[in-house]
């Protein structure tokens, strides 16, 4: 377990000789001991092609590796921070939200409209997230940042879970998420609810919601 | 679970406050901080109050009777416009745009605080510019109200912190530069540095801590707005003393150290 939360905003972390960690540029407050921050070119792991995959698809956010042997202590912009722990399984998390991960992760990018077809490309333009979102998968913890507090909703095969698109952080497990939108004719002469767009999330795992509609 | 606790409000909504309940000289949650007065004074920042309760009267500092008190707690007669004083007895409560405000107690003791954070402070502290451009210190024994962008963490040394994370420190021998610059040296470290390629981490530059005392840290990297401190004499040796305000080359800007971005700036100063 290498963060460890020290308030809502701020979490540590132990970095020892040989494990690395990934954090956003600039994102460190302070630190103890010998410990190098070193600007990542490629933008996480993987080889060239992962790079250049990250840099086609804007899911390139600007990464060092910090490495040496010391605590150090994270946080951004004044935004919440959420420490989640994988075991084994995928988060789907937006890049320019990752703090920090562990990097016993192994990163990848994913194409949002494999999942939903046309609905999935529109979700994109809606959330604004894009097309794209950034994997995290095996064992090891993340810091996401969330603007206003970090939630968890379990979702079951009987409950699927319906989240505002601006207020998705990020969700793990076995999950189909797809845009369900109620537009009527109200949206049309501009009296809709606000309400028009929704995250339908259905499957069995965790969806991470942030309480505030406010984008990063 | 995570914990997003709503301060001030218990499970059955929010409290609701009368002059008897709001707390004596303590918060009332995270973002408001109630200050009791018994015929007494205390010093705050200009616009920092939100409501008062009882006989309390504001007033600016440096005219008229309040003239001695520039001299007395003070010392640095330029910034005091800034401040106000609160006179008479009841309850106030200051709070500053929904930031983190936090009560601290000195006990002959001092204290260096960015001077955008400080809110407010006990008469019976005396407030000082420090060496240090744009940071205060406080000197005594009393109370004093502060404001940070996240909870204040309290940290011992040895350690480095961001600029822009650094509130203050307590106790501390005065902080010195350190720079990261590793990966700009040797071969690919030279390349990186000539061409640019690969960016820099914004972290080449730390405040360094060492000996006894406590750093307070906030946790982000926002910072508070700037207030003035004050001119210090113009004379050789005074730090930020000579040329007055940032932007004079050839020696380390006074004020606001210079921030790691442009790679030019980078080479300039590690002489690549």
């Amino acid at each position: 377990m290498a963060f460890r939360e020290i308030n809502s905003k701020m979490v540590e972390a132990t970095v020892l000789p040989g494990q690395r960690l990934f954090s956003q540029r600039g994102a460190m407050l302070a630190y103890r001991g010998d410990v190098s921050f070193t600007p990542n070119v490629q933008g996480g792991q993987g080889g060239l092609m992962s790079m250049l995959g990250r840099r086609v698809t804007g899911e390139a956010t600007p990464l060092m590796s910090v490495e040496g042997s010391g605590t150090v202590f994270f946080g951004h912009g004044g935004h919440h921070v959420h420490v989640i722990h994988l075991t084994g399984d995928t988060l789907y998390v937006e890049a320019d939200r990752l703090l920090a991960f562990e990097g016993t992760l192994r990163q990848g990018t994913m194409f949002m409209g494999s999942q939903g077809g046309v609905m999935g490309l529109v979700r994109g333009q809606v959330t604004g997230q894009g097309l794209f979102t950034t994997t995290l998968q095996g064992q090891g913890s993340v810091a996401v940042m969330a603007h206003g507090g970090v939630f968890e909703i379990p979702i079951t095969p009987q409950h699927p879970v319906h989240v505002d698109p601006q207020a998705y952080v990020a969700h793990h497990g076995e999950v189909r998420n797809k845009l369900s939108a109620a537009l009527g004719w109200r949206e049309m002469v501009g009296r809709g609810s606000g309400e028009a767009f929704q995250l339908e999330l259905s499957g069995s795992g965790t969806v991470f919601v942030q309480a505030s509609e406010e984008k990063l | 679970m995570s914990t997003y606790g709503t301060p001030g409000a218990g499970p059955t909504g929010p409290v609701v406050h009368d002059p008897m309940t709001l707390p004596a000289d303590d918060n009332v949650n995270a973002y408001t901080f109630c200050v009791e007065l018994k015929s007494g004074q205390w010093f705050l920042q200009k616009g920092k109050m939100i409501a008062y309760y009882g006989a309390i009267e504001f007033n600016g500092i440096g005219h008229g009777r309040l003239d001695r008190l520039v001299r007395t707690s003070f010392h640095s007669p330029l910034h005091a416009s800034d401040w106000v004083v609160a006179e008479g007895s009841g309850r106030m409560l200051l709070a500053d745009r929904a930031f983190d405000v936090n009560s601290y107690d000195l006990d002959d003791g001092n204290l260096t605080i960015r001077a955008g954070n400080l809110l407010a402070f006990q008469p019976s502290l005396a407030l000082k510019q420090s060496i240090v451009p744009g940071f205060l210190t406080l000197i005594g024994t009393g109370k004093f109200v502060a404001a940070s962008n996240g909870p204040v963490v309290f940290m011992e040394p040895p350690i480095r912190v961001d600029p822009q994370a650094l509130v203050g420190w307590a106790d501390c021998p005065s902080p010195c530069h350190h720079y990261d610059h590793g990966y700009l040296t040797g071969v690919l470290g030279g390349l990186r540095a000539m061409t640019g390629l690969g960016g820099v981490s914004g972290e080449e530059h730390q405040f360094e801590f060492v000996g006894a005392g406590t750093v307070l840290l906030q946790s982000s990297e926002s910072l508070m707005d700037e207030t003035a401190t004050g001119a210090v004499p113009a004379e050789p040796g005074v730090p930020g003393g000579g040329v007055p305000g940032p932007g004079g080359h050839g020696q380390q800007p006074p004020g606001a150290p210079r921030l790691p971005g442009q790679l030019g700036d980078l080479q300039r100063r590690f002489g690549l």
